[in-house]
């Protein structure tokens, strides 16, 4: 003869399992990894391509210049993709002569030399042609023969009118003035454009003419170049952290990325808890409003059946979670081989969800808020007849959920600081909290003296749980006011 | 232990409402007991102590010889007036877990479930998700949860509410069937045809008191023998009937009760006369008859004892 806590659980746990959201859960995992890499990129391929003219009132074909210079970001593009060089028998013609590490790593400062070389040389329609160049596909330089503007190039009022129209119609998306004499001055240089919002084509464009004017700048006062080079050098710190062995390391992106890493995990533990113990809530509210409440109390005590359901239910949560701990254990080893180059970013972020720290404080976090959680979520659903009393009563739970999700990323920024020391103690926000300063990570008898106050809460919890269980399950009617909850807590 | 189930002046009340006022009961074993009273008479109530789920402020409940019911939960059956399923769970699937709840092995359970549900007509329905089953349909699943682990005594509160005729009979030949195991069952109705079919003992609560308790001889004795009556005719002309104490008229039957000292015979004379006799019967009076009168002679006594409560 089985449990009957045991068979309880063992129904709520298979229904659960049957149905869909239990399986959208598990992969919405993957979904939102993929979804986030891929949203940005995604989203930005739709965008319109920008058109833009150029009026140049100088004489010294600073447009040509500009534009090789505002196009250069595709170099590193080129560099790292092989279908591009295999596509273009120019590029690989031009691969080969500058080295085999085309494929992949970063470019020496020769390397980008050669290659630039080779691209000044290059009209820019033509280098607007290879494909897959980033720029190229965000903007399109519009000859002004193209506009049928050409033979106003003499009447700079005039011209300027036509295009103002034509940014006015939409037709352009933007157009730009180069200055007469920027090595003398910088008057004279605007931006016209009526989309206020998307300035990558100012920026980008202003950025590649600062260096061109620079350069122009450096030749005019017959500076050399490198001379010029050595002065316009950056300031770049060597980034290092003391191990703990005492030793000076090197800071590397991947251990920038692990420390951030537990946002994600907190994120996560967010979604897991919130839905699992949703879930138990709008259970035990219909086996009240569909009265197989009282049938299952002639088999079952009440106690019987509580901690039935918040195991069935624990249990389907805690089955989703290490899916998700299987899946991202999964990726780390397979994804980054996978996607070789390109997966760089992801294989870091996979790096960081391998740290078992992590991952073992992600489970038992879950377990531990789960529990709490389930228990507070129980007794509320007890004394409800209907979802929307339910739903009424959950208002506080939220909005206390908030404040640890306000801190989250404050409490990594800081997560031996004053707020996260005292969040961590408060066991409604422990699990949360302990798991977002992981990184920290805090010290050993903080975990002790957090997950004994978090465990003796989740005792007390049930205790009372179970009481007000026993009454409000019954109960048909208002939810009794909270007064009335309180004397049922005094009786035996 | 000779009775399945024994109250001894059982009270309990809900703040100043009294739902149940000095009951005592005795069933014996492996009897059909009715229980019958009004909407609000304090049945459900006593049910519900029966079981444990209230308790009494004063007075003894003896469950097979126990004074608790949750120490002998695995040997009784229960159904509640509001009855409720798993939707989402399949039929077979759901009577084997009400009998898992009980006591019994996973594979008995499914396949006694399997059995009983095909026992009684849902055969087809086994794999079936509860909320494609129409009421009547629930309703038996609902009962046969609640018998298949073979309780010594089963408890339903209304098991016949809201059930077509067939229904109604595969409910009673479930409840003679469990007699015929020797089984005790106890039963909430306002049917009182139903009641009369089947019932050895019926009781009546009216007002939270008890009425009448024991044998459906024993209650109906000391009451006017009636006449029952089928008939084709204007119901008014029965009115009319010399020497008829009063008359229940209920469109194509009637029930008739003579004043002390007049002739049957008489009687049918002149009925015969006076609209198309179908049927006539000289015999005691029906169930109906007696829980209808008592809720008269009842409410009389409240209000000579000056008023309602």
């Amino acid at each position: 003869m089985a449990n009957k806590t045991l068979l309880v659980a063992q129904r709520e746990f298979l229904e659960n399992v049957r149905t869909k959201t239990f399986w959208v859960s598990i992969f919405i995992v993957p979904l939102l990894i993929a979804a986030m890499t891929g949203a940005g990129a995604l989203l930005n391929k739709f965008k319109q391509v920008q058109r833009y003219a150029v009026v140049d009132l100088g004489k010294d074909d600073l447009r040509q210049r500009a534009e090789r210079e505002f196009r250069q970001g595709d170099l590193s593009a080129l560099f790292k993709s092989m279908s591009d060089l295999k596509a273009n028998p120019e590029l690989a013609q031009l691969a080969q002569t500058v080295g085999p590490q085309a494929s992949g790593a970063e470019p020496t400062g020769e390397q980008m030399l050669a290659v630039y070389e080779w691209y000044a040389k290059q009209p820019p329609e033509v280098l607007a042609r290879i494909a897959d160049l980033q720029t190229s596909q965000k903007f399109h330089y519009v000859p002004l023969a193209e506009l049928g503007l050409d033979k106003q190039e003499n009447d700079v009022e005039a011209l300027r009118k036509s295009l103002d129209e034509r940014v006015q119609k939409g037709d352009l998306f933007a157009y730009v003035v180069l200055g007469a004499d920027p090595v003398h001055t910088l008057d004279g240089f605007e931006y016209i454009s009526n989309n206020l919002t998307d300035v990558s084509l100012r920026s980008s464009y202003e950025g590649a003419l600062t260096r061109i004017v620079q350069k122009e700048r450096i030749r005019d006062a017959q500076i050399s170049p490198k001379v010029a080079k050595h002065i316009q050098q950056q300031v770049e710190f060597a980034k290092k952290q003391i191990s703990k062995t005492g030793a000076r390391e090197e800071v590397k992106r991947e251990n920038e990325i692990d420390k951030w890493a537990p946002v994600g995990f907190v994120y996560f533990l967010f979604i897991a808890i919130m839905s699992i113990t949703s879930l138990l809530l709008t259970n035990t509210v219909e086996e009240k409003s569909n009265r197989i409440i009282e049938v299952l109390l002639s088999s079952v005590s009440p106690g019987q059946l509580m901690h039935g359901k918040i195991l069935g239910i624990a249990g389907t949560g805690l089955t989703i979670v290490l899916t998700w701990v299987a899946f991202s254990l999964l990726s780390a080893y397979i994804v980054p081989g996978l996607m070789g180059a390109r997966g760089e970013m992801l294989s870091m972020i996979f790096a960081a969800l391998k740290n078992s720290n992590y991952l073992i404080a992600f489970v038992f976090y879950f377990l531990a808020g789960d529990l709490l959680y389930a228990a507070i979520l129980v007794a509320l659903g007890s004394v409800c007849n209907s979802l929307k009393e339910a739903q009424n009563l959950m208002q506080p739970v939220m909005m206390t959920l908030f404040i640890p999700l306000v801190a989250m990323v404050f409490v990594t920024q800081e997560p031996n600081g004053l707020v996260a020391k005292v969040l961590s103690f408060i066991p409604l926000f422990t699990p949360f909290t302990m798991m977002n300063r992981a990184g920290g990570p805090p010290e050993v008898w903080e975990y002790v003296a957090t997950s004994i106050l978090l465990v003796v809460s989740i005792w007390i919890a049930f205790r009372a749980a179970g009481k007000i269980f026993r009454i409000g399950v019954l109960m048909t009617g208002n939810p009794p006011k909270l007064r009335e909850i309180l004397t049922w807590l005094r009786e035996k | 232990m000779d009775h399945a189930l024994t109250l001894r002046s059982v009270t309990k009340r809900f703040g100043s409402f009294t739902a149940v006022d000095a009951l005592s009961l005795e069933v014996p074993q492996g009897c059909i007991y009715g229980f019958l009273g009004q909407n609000g008479a304090g049945k459900t109530t006593t049910i519900r102590m029966v079981m444990s789920i209230f308790h009494p402020d004063s007075g003894q409940i003896s469950v097979l010889g126990h004074s608790d019911a949750q120490q002998v939960k695995d040997r009784l059956g229960y159904l509640p007036e509001e009855k409720g399923l798993y939707k989402k769970m399949k039929t077979a699937e759901i009577v084997a877990y009400f009998g898992k709840l009980k006591g019994m092995d996973s594979k008995t359970a499914n396949l006694k479930a399997r059995a009983l549900l095909t026992r009684y007509g849902l055969g087809d329905w086994l794999d079936k998700k509860c909320e494609a089953m129409s009421k009547g349909m629930g309703q038996k699943v609902q009962v046969l949860g609640s018998i298949i682990h073979e309780p010594e005594l089963v408890i339903l509160d209304e098991p016949f509410s809201g059930l077509d005729p067939v229904n109604r009979d595969t409910m009673r030949d479930i409840i003679l069937d469990m007699k015929n195991q020797g089984r005790t069952v106890i039963f909430s109705t306002h049917g009182m045809e139903q009641a009369e079919q089947i019932c050895d003992y019926v009781m009546m609560i009216h007002k939270s008191k008890l009425q009448f308790a024991g044998t459906l001889t024993a209650v109906k004795k000391g009451r006017d023998l009636g006449i029952q009556l089928d008939y084709d005719g204007d119901g008014r002309a029965l009115q009319q009937l010399p020497g008829a104490k009063h008359v229940n008229d209920h469109g194509k039957s009637a029930e008739i009760f003579l004043q002390s000292g007049q002739d049957p015979q008489q009687a049918l004379r002149w009925l015969v006369d006076h609209v198309t006799v179908k049927r006539f019967d000289y015999r005691e009076p029906s169930l109906h008859e007696v829980f209808v009168r008592t809720v008269e002679e009842a409410n009389a006594k409240l209000a000579l004892a000056g008023g309602e409560r």
